[in-house]
Protein backbone atom coordinates (compact mmCIF):
# COMPACT_ATOMS: atom_id res chain seq x y z
CA UNK A 1 0.00 0.00 0.00
CA UNK A 2 2.62 2.43 1.23
CA UNK A 3 5.24 1.14 -1.55
CA UNK A 4 2.61 2.37 -4.44
CA UNK A 5 1.56 5.19 -2.53
CA UNK A 6 4.82 6.97 -2.56
CA UNK A 7 5.58 7.57 -5.93
CA UNK A 8 1.88 9.79 -5.93
CA UNK A 9 3.45 11.55 -3.19
CA UNK A 10 6.85 12.14 -4.44
CA UNK A 11 5.35 13.46 -7.35
CA UNK A 12 2.63 15.50 -5.63
CA UNK A 13 5.23 16.88 -3.28
CA UNK A 14 7.27 17.58 -6.20
CA UNK A 15 4.51 19.84 -7.92
CA UNK A 16 4.13 21.67 -5.10
CA UNK A 17 7.75 22.56 -4.06
CA UNK A 18 7.85 23.69 -8.02
CA UNK A 19 4.97 25.93 -7.78
CA UNK A 20 6.21 27.32 -4.60
CA UNK A 21 9.59 27.84 -5.81
CA UNK A 22 8.24 29.16 -9.04
CA UNK A 23 6.38 32.13 -6.78
CA UNK A 24 9.60 32.45 -4.09
CA UNK A 25 11.51 33.45 -6.98
CA UNK A 26 9.17 35.96 -9.03
CA UNK A 27 9.14 33.46 -11.96
CA UNK A 28 5.15 33.43 -11.18
CA UNK A 29 3.02 36.81 -9.35
CA UNK A 30 1.45 35.62 -6.16
CA UNK A 31 -0.98 38.16 -6.49
CA UNK A 32 -2.25 35.79 -9.61
CA UNK A 33 -1.49 32.60 -8.48
CA UNK A 34 -0.87 31.84 -4.44
CA UNK A 35 2.06 29.66 -3.50
CA UNK A 36 0.37 26.21 -2.17
CA UNK A 37 1.56 27.67 1.54
CA UNK A 38 -0.95 30.09 1.17
CA UNK A 39 -3.53 28.24 0.31
CA UNK A 40 -2.90 25.51 3.16
CA UNK A 41 -2.83 28.91 5.52
CA UNK A 42 -6.33 29.78 3.96
CA UNK A 43 -7.60 25.88 4.10
CA UNK A 44 -6.34 26.02 7.89
CA UNK A 45 -8.31 29.26 8.54
CA UNK A 46 -11.30 28.50 6.85
CA UNK A 47 -11.73 24.73 8.03
CA UNK A 48 -10.04 24.37 11.66
CA UNK A 49 -10.07 28.00 12.96
CA UNK A 50 -13.41 30.01 11.66
CA UNK A 51 -14.77 26.54 10.40
CA UNK A 52 -17.21 29.10 8.00
CA UNK A 53 -16.96 27.37 4.91
CA UNK A 54 -19.11 24.02 6.30
CA UNK A 55 -22.14 25.77 6.07
CA UNK A 56 -21.69 26.71 2.73
CA UNK A 57 -19.99 23.33 2.08
CA UNK A 58 -23.62 21.42 3.01
CA UNK A 59 -25.73 24.28 1.06
CA UNK A 60 -24.27 23.06 -2.49
CA UNK A 61 -24.58 19.57 -0.97
CA UNK A 62 -27.81 20.02 0.04
CA UNK A 63 -28.53 21.68 -3.84
CA UNK A 64 -26.75 19.05 -5.72
CA UNK A 65 -28.33 16.06 -4.10
CA UNK A 66 -31.67 17.71 -4.22
CA UNK A 67 -31.59 19.20 -7.99
CA UNK A 68 -30.22 15.43 -8.49
CA UNK A 69 -32.91 13.60 -7.36
CA UNK A 70 -35.23 15.56 -8.85
CA UNK A 71 -33.64 15.55 -12.46
CA UNK A 72 -33.11 11.91 -12.36
CA UNK A 73 -36.95 11.14 -11.08
CA UNK A 74 -37.94 13.06 -14.07
CA UNK A 75 -35.07 11.13 -16.10
CA UNK A 76 -35.84 7.86 -15.21
CA UNK A 77 -39.76 8.15 -15.64
CA UNK A 78 -39.33 9.50 -19.06
CA UNK A 79 -36.94 6.91 -20.26
CA UNK A 80 -39.07 4.32 -18.31
CA UNK A 81 -42.05 5.64 -20.37
CA UNK A 82 -40.26 6.22 -23.53
CA UNK A 83 -39.40 2.57 -23.22
CA UNK A 84 -42.67 1.18 -22.75
CA UNK A 85 -44.26 2.85 -25.51
CA UNK A 86 -43.37 3.61 -28.75
CA UNK A 87 -45.23 6.67 -29.72
CA UNK A 88 -44.43 8.58 -26.36
CA UNK A 89 -40.61 7.97 -27.58
CA UNK A 90 -41.02 9.81 -30.17
CA UNK A 91 -42.18 12.64 -28.97
CA UNK A 92 -40.30 12.80 -26.03
CA UNK A 93 -37.22 12.37 -27.75
CA UNK A 94 -36.82 15.28 -30.02
CA UNK A 95 -37.30 17.38 -26.45
CA UNK A 96 -35.04 15.98 -24.90
CA UNK A 97 -31.96 16.46 -27.42
CA UNK A 98 -32.83 19.82 -27.77
CA UNK A 99 -32.08 20.82 -24.23
CA UNK A 100 -29.24 18.70 -24.52
CA UNK A 101 -27.86 20.77 -27.57
CA UNK A 102 -28.66 24.06 -25.68
CA UNK A 103 -25.85 24.87 -23.07
CA UNK A 104 -27.81 24.33 -20.38
CA UNK A 105 -25.75 26.78 -18.23
CA UNK A 106 -27.16 29.86 -20.32
CA UNK A 107 -30.51 28.85 -18.49
CA UNK A 108 -28.69 30.66 -15.89
CA UNK A 109 -30.54 33.93 -15.88
CA UNK A 110 -33.85 32.70 -16.46
CA UNK A 111 -33.93 29.91 -13.87
CA UNK A 112 -33.01 32.64 -11.38
CA UNK A 113 -35.21 34.64 -12.82
CA UNK A 114 -38.18 31.82 -11.85
CA UNK A 115 -36.98 30.61 -9.19
CA UNK A 116 -35.48 33.56 -7.32
CA UNK A 117 -32.27 34.11 -5.34
CA UNK A 118 -32.80 31.20 -2.79
CA UNK A 119 -31.62 27.52 -2.93
CA UNK A 120 -34.58 27.22 -5.12
CA UNK A 121 -33.23 28.26 -8.58
CA UNK A 122 -29.19 26.34 -7.48
CA UNK A 123 -31.71 22.88 -7.49
CA UNK A 124 -33.55 23.68 -10.84
CA UNK A 125 -30.36 24.45 -12.44
CA UNK A 126 -28.82 21.32 -11.13
CA UNK A 127 -31.79 19.14 -12.41
CA UNK A 128 -31.42 20.99 -15.58
CA UNK A 129 -28.07 19.65 -15.79
CA UNK A 130 -28.14 16.15 -14.85
CA UNK A 131 -31.41 14.94 -16.46
CA UNK A 132 -30.04 14.38 -19.95
CA UNK A 133 -27.16 12.23 -19.10
CA UNK A 134 -29.15 9.82 -17.43
CA UNK A 135 -32.48 10.18 -19.22
CA UNK A 136 -30.61 8.59 -22.04
CA UNK A 137 -28.27 6.16 -20.38
CA UNK A 138 -31.56 4.74 -18.93
CA UNK A 139 -33.37 4.67 -21.94
CA UNK A 140 -30.48 3.08 -23.88
CA UNK A 141 -30.38 0.51 -21.54
CA UNK A 142 -34.05 -0.48 -21.19
CA UNK A 143 -34.23 -0.50 -25.11
CA UNK A 144 -30.76 -2.79 -25.65
CA UNK A 145 -32.03 -5.25 -27.73
CA UNK A 146 -31.33 -8.77 -26.02
CA UNK A 147 -33.14 -10.93 -28.94
CA UNK A 148 -31.76 -14.27 -27.84
CA UNK A 149 -33.02 -13.80 -24.42
CA UNK A 150 -36.65 -11.88 -25.02
CA UNK A 151 -37.16 -15.36 -27.43
CA UNK A 152 -36.41 -17.52 -24.24
CA UNK A 153 -39.00 -15.41 -21.94
CA UNK A 154 -41.39 -15.69 -24.97
CA UNK A 155 -41.14 -19.57 -25.18
CA UNK A 156 -41.45 -19.68 -21.56
CA UNK A 157 -44.71 -17.51 -21.57
CA UNK A 158 -43.57 -14.80 -19.79
CA UNK A 159 -45.91 -11.64 -20.00
CA UNK A 160 -45.05 -7.94 -20.51
CA UNK A 161 -44.39 -6.88 -16.87
CA UNK A 162 -42.67 -10.24 -16.41
CA UNK A 163 -40.18 -9.75 -19.40
CA UNK A 164 -39.84 -5.73 -18.53
CA UNK A 165 -39.51 -6.08 -14.64
CA UNK A 166 -37.17 -9.86 -14.84
CA UNK A 167 -35.28 -8.94 -17.69
CA UNK A 168 -34.89 -5.81 -19.05
CA UNK A 169 -34.76 -3.39 -15.79
CA UNK A 170 -32.03 -5.43 -14.37
CA UNK A 171 -30.21 -5.77 -17.95
CA UNK A 172 -30.57 -1.88 -17.94
CA UNK A 173 -29.03 -1.52 -14.41
CA UNK A 174 -25.17 -1.01 -15.12
CA UNK A 175 -26.06 1.79 -17.74
CA UNK A 176 -28.42 3.16 -15.93
CA UNK A 177 -25.93 3.56 -13.01
CA UNK A 178 -23.12 4.92 -15.73
CA UNK A 179 -25.86 8.02 -16.22
CA UNK A 180 -26.53 8.57 -12.72
CA UNK A 181 -22.78 8.98 -11.80
CA UNK A 182 -22.78 11.27 -14.53
CA UNK A 183 -25.48 13.39 -13.63
CA UNK A 184 -24.48 13.54 -9.98
CA UNK A 185 -21.35 15.25 -11.18
CA UNK A 186 -23.21 17.36 -13.36
CA UNK A 187 -25.71 17.99 -10.60
CA UNK A 188 -22.88 19.92 -9.13
CA UNK A 189 -21.57 21.55 -11.59
CA UNK A 190 -25.30 23.60 -12.06
CA UNK A 191 -25.74 24.35 -8.41
CA UNK A 192 -22.22 25.84 -8.17
CA UNK A 193 -22.44 28.09 -11.57
CA UNK A 194 -26.16 29.32 -10.30
CA UNK A 195 -24.51 30.40 -6.88
CA UNK A 196 -21.85 31.99 -9.03
CA UNK A 197 -24.26 34.17 -11.43
CA UNK A 198 -26.61 35.58 -7.89
CA UNK A 199 -26.69 33.72 -4.55
CA UNK A 200 -26.09 34.41 -1.08
CA UNK A 201 -24.93 31.21 0.13
CA UNK A 202 -22.88 28.08 -1.05
CA UNK A 203 -19.47 27.46 -1.81
CA UNK A 204 -19.97 29.38 -5.41
CA UNK A 205 -20.85 32.83 -3.45
CA UNK A 206 -17.41 32.17 -0.80
CA UNK A 207 -15.29 31.63 -4.11
CA UNK A 208 -16.41 34.54 -5.90
CA UNK A 209 -16.40 36.45 -3.25
CA UNK A 210 -12.45 35.82 -1.96
CA UNK A 211 -11.93 36.25 -5.86
CA UNK A 212 -13.17 39.50 -5.98
CA UNK A 213 -11.15 40.78 -3.23
CA UNK A 214 -8.26 39.00 -4.88
CA UNK A 215 -7.49 36.94 -1.54
CA UNK A 216 -6.46 33.65 -4.04
CA UNK A 217 -5.66 31.67 -1.13
CA UNK A 218 -8.76 31.80 -0.23
CA UNK A 219 -10.18 31.23 -3.32
CA UNK A 220 -8.36 28.29 -4.26
CA UNK A 221 -9.22 26.56 -0.55
CA UNK A 222 -12.69 26.68 -1.44
CA UNK A 223 -12.18 25.57 -4.94
CA UNK A 224 -10.90 22.25 -2.97
CA UNK A 225 -13.84 22.24 -1.14
CA UNK A 226 -15.84 21.94 -4.36
CA UNK A 227 -13.63 18.91 -5.21
CA UNK A 228 -14.08 17.44 -1.77
CA UNK A 229 -18.22 17.52 -2.55
CA UNK A 230 -17.69 16.37 -6.05
CA UNK A 231 -15.59 13.05 -4.57
CA UNK A 232 -17.95 12.65 -1.79
CA UNK A 233 -20.90 12.28 -4.13
CA UNK A 234 -19.13 10.56 -7.17
CA UNK A 235 -17.62 7.97 -4.76
CA UNK A 236 -21.31 7.52 -3.24
CA UNK A 237 -22.88 6.80 -6.13
CA UNK A 238 -19.89 4.18 -6.85
CA UNK A 239 -20.90 2.30 -3.95
CA UNK A 240 -24.14 2.24 -4.48
CA UNK A 241 -23.46 0.77 -8.17
CA UNK A 242 -21.17 -1.62 -6.68
CA UNK A 243 -23.70 -3.31 -4.57
CA UNK A 244 -26.94 -3.03 -7.24
CA UNK A 245 -24.70 -4.10 -10.05
CA UNK A 246 -22.79 -6.80 -8.11
CA UNK A 247 -22.54 -9.50 -10.83
CA UNK A 248 -20.26 -7.06 -13.12
CA UNK A 249 -16.84 -7.67 -10.55
CA UNK A 250 -15.65 -11.13 -9.08
CA UNK A 251 -15.40 -9.60 -5.20
CA UNK A 252 -18.76 -8.57 -5.16
CA UNK A 253 -20.32 -11.68 -7.06
CA UNK A 254 -18.68 -13.84 -4.63
CA UNK A 255 -19.90 -11.92 -1.35
CA UNK A 256 -23.51 -12.12 -2.98
CA UNK A 257 -23.18 -16.26 -3.68
CA UNK A 258 -22.43 -16.32 -0.47
CA UNK A 259 -25.18 -14.45 0.95
CA UNK A 260 -27.54 -16.15 -1.47
CA UNK A 261 -26.39 -19.26 -0.15
CA UNK A 262 -26.88 -18.32 3.46
CA UNK A 263 -29.80 -16.76 2.96
CA UNK A 264 -31.33 -19.95 1.47
CA UNK A 265 -30.36 -21.69 4.67
CA UNK A 266 -31.62 -19.73 6.63
CA UNK A 267 -34.76 -19.98 4.87
CA UNK A 268 -35.29 -23.95 4.33
CA UNK A 269 -32.87 -25.35 6.94
CA UNK A 270 -30.66 -27.28 4.40
CA UNK B 1 -37.50 -46.32 -30.56
CA UNK B 2 -40.81 -46.58 -30.12
CA UNK B 3 -42.92 -46.34 -33.27
CA UNK B 4 -45.76 -48.12 -32.12
CA UNK B 5 -46.43 -45.11 -29.93
CA UNK B 6 -49.19 -42.37 -30.92
CA UNK B 7 -46.92 -39.55 -32.25
CA UNK B 8 -45.88 -36.65 -30.71
CA UNK B 9 -44.83 -34.27 -32.93
CA UNK B 10 -46.66 -33.92 -36.29
CA UNK B 11 -46.13 -31.69 -39.31
CA UNK B 12 -48.37 -31.62 -42.34
CA UNK B 13 -47.51 -29.94 -45.07
CA UNK B 14 -45.57 -27.13 -43.27
CA UNK B 15 -44.11 -24.30 -45.19
CA UNK B 16 -42.53 -20.80 -44.53
CA UNK B 17 -42.08 -17.83 -45.91
CA UNK B 18 -40.48 -14.63 -45.24
CA UNK B 19 -40.49 -11.29 -46.77
CA UNK B 20 -43.86 -11.62 -48.16
CA UNK B 21 -43.48 -14.95 -50.01
CA UNK B 22 -40.01 -14.10 -51.36
CA UNK B 23 -37.64 -15.71 -49.07
CA UNK B 24 -38.91 -20.12 -48.49
CA UNK B 25 -37.16 -21.29 -45.45
CA UNK B 26 -39.26 -24.24 -45.29
CA UNK B 27 -41.03 -25.69 -47.87
CA UNK B 28 -43.63 -28.82 -47.41
CA UNK B 29 -42.57 -30.78 -44.30
CA UNK B 30 -44.00 -33.72 -43.12
CA UNK B 31 -43.26 -35.62 -40.31
CA UNK B 32 -44.47 -37.73 -37.30
CA UNK B 33 -42.50 -38.02 -34.33
CA UNK B 34 -43.16 -40.80 -31.82
CA UNK B 35 -43.08 -40.41 -27.83
CA UNK B 36 -39.86 -41.17 -26.65
CA UNK B 37 -38.00 -40.60 -30.09
CA UNK B 38 -34.21 -38.34 -30.69
CA UNK B 39 -34.48 -36.93 -33.77
CA UNK B 40 -31.58 -34.76 -35.45
CA UNK B 41 -32.44 -31.93 -37.76
CA UNK B 42 -29.12 -31.65 -39.71
CA UNK B 43 -28.10 -29.47 -43.13
CA UNK B 44 -26.56 -26.54 -44.41
CA UNK B 45 -27.51 -23.26 -43.17
CA UNK B 46 -30.23 -21.85 -44.81
CA UNK B 47 -31.86 -25.42 -44.76
CA UNK B 48 -34.87 -24.73 -42.47
CA UNK B 49 -33.80 -26.47 -39.59
CA UNK B 50 -34.07 -23.82 -36.77
CA UNK B 51 -36.84 -22.41 -38.66
CA UNK B 52 -38.83 -25.83 -38.36
CA UNK B 53 -37.71 -26.10 -34.56
CA UNK B 54 -39.00 -21.96 -33.92
CA UNK B 55 -42.39 -23.45 -35.79
CA UNK B 56 -42.47 -26.49 -33.68
CA UNK B 57 -41.77 -24.25 -30.29
CA UNK B 58 -44.44 -21.77 -31.61
CA UNK B 59 -42.20 -18.88 -31.97
CA UNK B 60 -43.04 -17.93 -35.06
CA UNK B 61 -46.59 -18.95 -36.83
CA UNK B 62 -46.33 -21.50 -40.37
CA UNK B 63 -47.56 -20.02 -43.62
CA UNK B 64 -48.83 -22.82 -44.61
CA UNK B 65 -49.98 -26.55 -43.37
CA UNK B 66 -50.14 -27.30 -39.86
CA UNK B 67 -47.89 -28.46 -36.97
CA UNK B 68 -49.52 -30.37 -34.03
CA UNK B 69 -48.07 -31.55 -30.25
CA UNK B 70 -50.05 -34.24 -28.45
CA UNK B 71 -52.83 -33.96 -30.68
CA UNK B 72 -53.53 -30.26 -30.42
CA UNK B 73 -52.22 -27.86 -33.03
CA UNK B 74 -49.58 -24.76 -32.02
CA UNK B 75 -50.92 -21.57 -31.40
CA UNK B 76 -48.31 -20.01 -29.94
CA UNK B 77 -45.64 -20.73 -27.51
CA UNK B 78 -46.84 -23.35 -24.89
CA UNK B 79 -45.45 -24.93 -21.99
CA UNK B 80 -45.42 -28.66 -22.82
CA UNK B 81 -42.32 -27.69 -24.90
CA UNK B 82 -39.29 -26.78 -23.80
CA UNK B 83 -36.34 -25.10 -25.82
CA UNK B 84 -32.72 -24.59 -25.63
CA UNK B 85 -30.20 -22.13 -27.62
CA UNK B 86 -26.51 -22.11 -28.74
CA UNK B 87 -26.11 -19.46 -26.26
CA UNK B 88 -27.03 -20.19 -22.67
CA UNK B 89 -28.82 -17.15 -22.41
CA UNK B 90 -28.68 -16.94 -19.05
CA UNK B 91 -29.98 -14.21 -16.54
CA UNK B 92 -26.31 -12.40 -15.18
CA UNK B 93 -27.86 -11.03 -11.77
CA UNK B 94 -29.30 -15.04 -10.56
CA UNK B 95 -27.23 -17.57 -9.57
CA UNK B 96 -27.56 -20.95 -11.21
CA UNK B 97 -30.48 -22.14 -8.67
CA UNK B 98 -32.55 -19.15 -9.68
CA UNK B 99 -31.71 -19.68 -13.35
CA UNK B 100 -32.98 -22.80 -12.65
CA UNK B 101 -36.12 -21.75 -11.31
CA UNK B 102 -36.75 -18.97 -13.44
CA UNK B 103 -39.68 -21.28 -15.73
CA UNK B 104 -41.41 -21.71 -12.33
CA UNK B 105 -40.97 -18.27 -11.68
CA UNK B 106 -42.94 -17.17 -14.65
CA UNK B 107 -46.06 -19.36 -14.11
CA UNK B 108 -46.19 -19.38 -10.07
CA UNK B 109 -44.84 -18.42 -6.85
CA UNK B 110 -42.29 -21.01 -6.88
CA UNK B 111 -43.10 -24.00 -4.02
CA UNK B 112 -40.86 -26.11 -1.77
CA UNK B 113 -41.05 -28.58 -4.28
CA UNK B 114 -40.23 -26.81 -6.78
CA UNK B 115 -37.20 -25.43 -5.56
CA UNK B 116 -36.53 -29.35 -4.36
CA UNK B 117 -36.26 -30.04 -8.09
CA UNK B 118 -34.37 -27.52 -9.17
CA UNK B 119 -31.49 -28.46 -7.16
CA UNK B 120 -31.81 -32.14 -7.86
CA UNK B 121 -31.74 -31.08 -11.68
CA UNK B 122 -28.84 -29.24 -10.58
CA UNK B 123 -27.52 -32.30 -9.65
CA UNK B 124 -28.79 -34.30 -12.62
CA UNK B 125 -26.37 -31.79 -14.74
CA UNK B 126 -23.57 -32.37 -12.68
CA UNK B 127 -23.74 -28.88 -10.84
CA UNK B 128 -24.97 -29.68 -7.50
CA UNK B 129 -22.22 -28.06 -5.52
CA UNK B 130 -22.63 -25.13 -8.19
CA UNK B 131 -26.47 -23.71 -7.44
CA UNK B 132 -25.48 -20.27 -5.78
CA UNK B 133 -22.40 -19.67 -8.18
CA UNK B 134 -23.44 -16.46 -10.75
CA UNK B 135 -23.24 -17.22 -14.46
CA UNK B 136 -19.84 -15.21 -14.84
CA UNK B 137 -18.08 -17.90 -12.19
CA UNK B 138 -19.16 -21.03 -14.57
CA UNK B 139 -17.01 -21.96 -17.95
CA UNK B 140 -19.32 -22.10 -21.07
CA UNK B 141 -20.13 -25.94 -20.48
CA UNK B 142 -20.99 -25.38 -16.99
CA UNK B 143 -23.25 -22.49 -18.39
CA UNK B 144 -24.85 -24.89 -21.01
CA UNK B 145 -25.89 -27.34 -18.02
CA UNK B 146 -27.18 -24.90 -16.07
CA UNK B 147 -29.18 -23.90 -19.31
CA UNK B 148 -30.22 -27.85 -19.72
CA UNK B 149 -31.11 -27.93 -16.25
CA UNK B 150 -33.70 -25.07 -16.92
CA UNK B 151 -34.80 -26.50 -19.61
CA UNK B 152 -35.54 -29.92 -17.27
CA UNK B 153 -38.01 -27.63 -14.49
CA UNK B 154 -40.34 -26.30 -17.31
CA UNK B 155 -40.96 -30.27 -16.80
CA UNK B 156 -41.73 -30.52 -20.84
CA UNK B 157 -41.67 -33.62 -22.25
CA UNK B 158 -40.88 -32.48 -25.93
CA UNK B 159 -37.24 -31.06 -26.15
CA UNK B 160 -35.89 -28.47 -28.52
CA UNK B 161 -32.33 -27.92 -28.85
CA UNK B 162 -31.17 -25.65 -31.53
CA UNK B 163 -27.32 -26.71 -31.49
CA UNK B 164 -27.25 -26.10 -27.99
CA UNK B 165 -23.28 -27.47 -27.63
CA UNK B 166 -22.24 -25.69 -30.51
CA UNK B 167 -20.21 -22.84 -29.49
CA UNK B 168 -18.16 -25.67 -27.28
CA UNK B 169 -15.19 -27.19 -27.60
CA UNK B 170 -15.39 -30.57 -29.14
CA UNK B 171 -14.47 -32.84 -25.91
CA UNK B 172 -16.40 -30.92 -23.91
CA UNK B 173 -19.17 -30.96 -26.41
CA UNK B 174 -19.15 -35.12 -27.21
CA UNK B 175 -18.98 -35.26 -23.05
CA UNK B 176 -22.38 -32.99 -22.29
CA UNK B 177 -23.99 -35.19 -25.56
CA UNK B 178 -23.14 -38.11 -23.93
CA UNK B 179 -25.20 -36.74 -20.78
CA UNK B 180 -27.71 -35.16 -22.82
CA UNK B 181 -28.99 -38.62 -24.13
CA UNK B 182 -28.27 -40.43 -20.61
CA UNK B 183 -30.89 -37.80 -18.91
CA UNK B 184 -33.38 -37.99 -22.29
CA UNK B 185 -33.26 -41.72 -22.18
CA UNK B 186 -33.88 -41.82 -18.16
CA UNK B 187 -37.11 -38.91 -18.64
CA UNK B 188 -38.28 -40.57 -21.87
CA UNK B 189 -38.30 -37.28 -23.25
CA UNK B 190 -39.34 -36.73 -27.04
CA UNK B 191 -36.32 -34.70 -28.20
CA UNK B 192 -35.50 -32.57 -32.00
CA UNK B 193 -31.89 -31.52 -31.66
CA UNK B 194 -30.48 -29.49 -34.22
CA UNK B 195 -26.82 -29.53 -35.59
CA UNK B 196 -24.71 -29.04 -38.72
CA UNK B 197 -22.40 -32.09 -37.58
CA UNK B 198 -23.59 -35.10 -39.71
CA UNK B 199 -21.74 -37.76 -37.03
CA UNK B 200 -23.02 -35.60 -34.12
CA UNK B 201 -26.57 -36.01 -35.67
CA UNK B 202 -26.28 -39.67 -36.20
CA UNK B 203 -24.87 -40.42 -33.44
CA UNK B 204 -27.74 -39.11 -31.06
CA UNK B 205 -30.50 -39.78 -32.93
CA UNK B 206 -32.91 -42.61 -33.77
CA UNK B 207 -33.81 -40.56 -37.24
CA UNK B 208 -32.26 -37.85 -39.16
CA UNK B 209 -34.19 -35.14 -40.61
CA UNK B 210 -31.81 -34.58 -43.55
CA UNK B 211 -32.40 -31.16 -44.61
CA UNK B 212 -31.47 -29.00 -47.80
CA UNK B 213 -31.46 -25.26 -49.06
CA UNK B 214 -33.46 -23.36 -51.11
CA UNK B 215 -36.20 -23.90 -50.34
CA UNK B 216 -35.54 -25.44 -47.14
CA UNK B 217 -37.53 -28.92 -46.57
CA UNK B 218 -36.84 -32.35 -45.62
CA UNK B 219 -34.83 -34.06 -48.36
CA UNK B 220 -35.09 -37.59 -46.36
CA UNK B 221 -35.52 -38.97 -43.43
CA UNK B 222 -32.83 -41.72 -42.26
CA UNK B 223 -33.38 -44.19 -39.40
CA UNK B 224 -30.85 -45.12 -37.11
CA UNK B 225 -31.19 -48.52 -35.57
CA UNK B 226 -27.89 -48.16 -33.50
CA UNK B 227 -28.29 -50.34 -30.17
CA UNK B 228 -28.20 -47.99 -27.36
CA UNK B 229 -26.77 -46.84 -24.85
CA UNK B 230 -24.48 -45.22 -27.88
CA UNK B 231 -20.83 -45.73 -26.61
CA UNK B 232 -17.98 -43.23 -28.41
CA UNK B 233 -16.48 -46.08 -30.26
CA UNK B 234 -19.44 -46.58 -31.69
CA UNK B 235 -18.63 -44.49 -34.44
CA UNK B 236 -15.74 -46.10 -36.21
CA UNK B 237 -17.68 -49.15 -36.88
CA UNK B 238 -18.95 -49.84 -40.69
CA UNK B 239 -22.37 -49.53 -39.44
CA UNK B 240 -22.16 -45.88 -38.61
CA UNK B 241 -19.76 -44.96 -41.57
CA UNK B 242 -22.85 -46.37 -43.67
CA UNK B 243 -25.55 -44.40 -42.55
CA UNK B 244 -23.06 -41.12 -42.79
CA UNK B 245 -22.47 -41.76 -46.55
CA UNK B 246 -26.53 -42.03 -46.87
CA UNK B 247 -26.49 -38.63 -45.27
CA UNK B 248 -24.00 -36.97 -46.95
CA UNK B 249 -25.60 -38.51 -50.29
CA UNK B 250 -28.73 -37.00 -49.49
CA UNK B 251 -26.86 -33.61 -49.31
CA UNK B 252 -24.88 -34.15 -52.72
CA UNK B 253 -21.63 -34.20 -51.04
CA UNK B 254 -20.95 -37.32 -52.13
Amino acid sequence: MLRRALPHLAIFAAILGLWEAAIATGLIRSIMVPPPSAVMAAMVKLYLVEGTIYRHFFITLWESVSGFAIGAGIAIALATGSALWEPFRRYVTPYAIVLNVTPGIALTPVIIAWFGYGIGSKVALAAVLCFFPIFVNTLTGLTRPDRDREELFRQLGASDAQLFFKLRVPAALPLMFAGLKIGLTTALIGAVVAEFSQATEGVGVLMSRFSFQLNMGASIATLLSMTAIGLLLFYSMEFIDDRMVFWRREARREAASRARARAWKARRGD
Amino acid sequence: MTNDAAPVVTGTHVGKTFANGAVVALENAQFNIPKGTFVSLVGPSGCGKSTLLRLIAGLIEASSGEITLHGTPVRGPRQDVGMMFQKATLLEWRTALENVLLPTELQRKPTRADEDKARDLLGLVGLGDFAFSFPAQLSGGMQQRVALARLLQTGADVLLLDEPFGALDEFTREHLNLELLRIVGELGATTIFVTHNIAEAIFLADQVFVMTPRPGRIARIVDVPLERPRRLALQTTPEFNRLVVEVRETLGEL
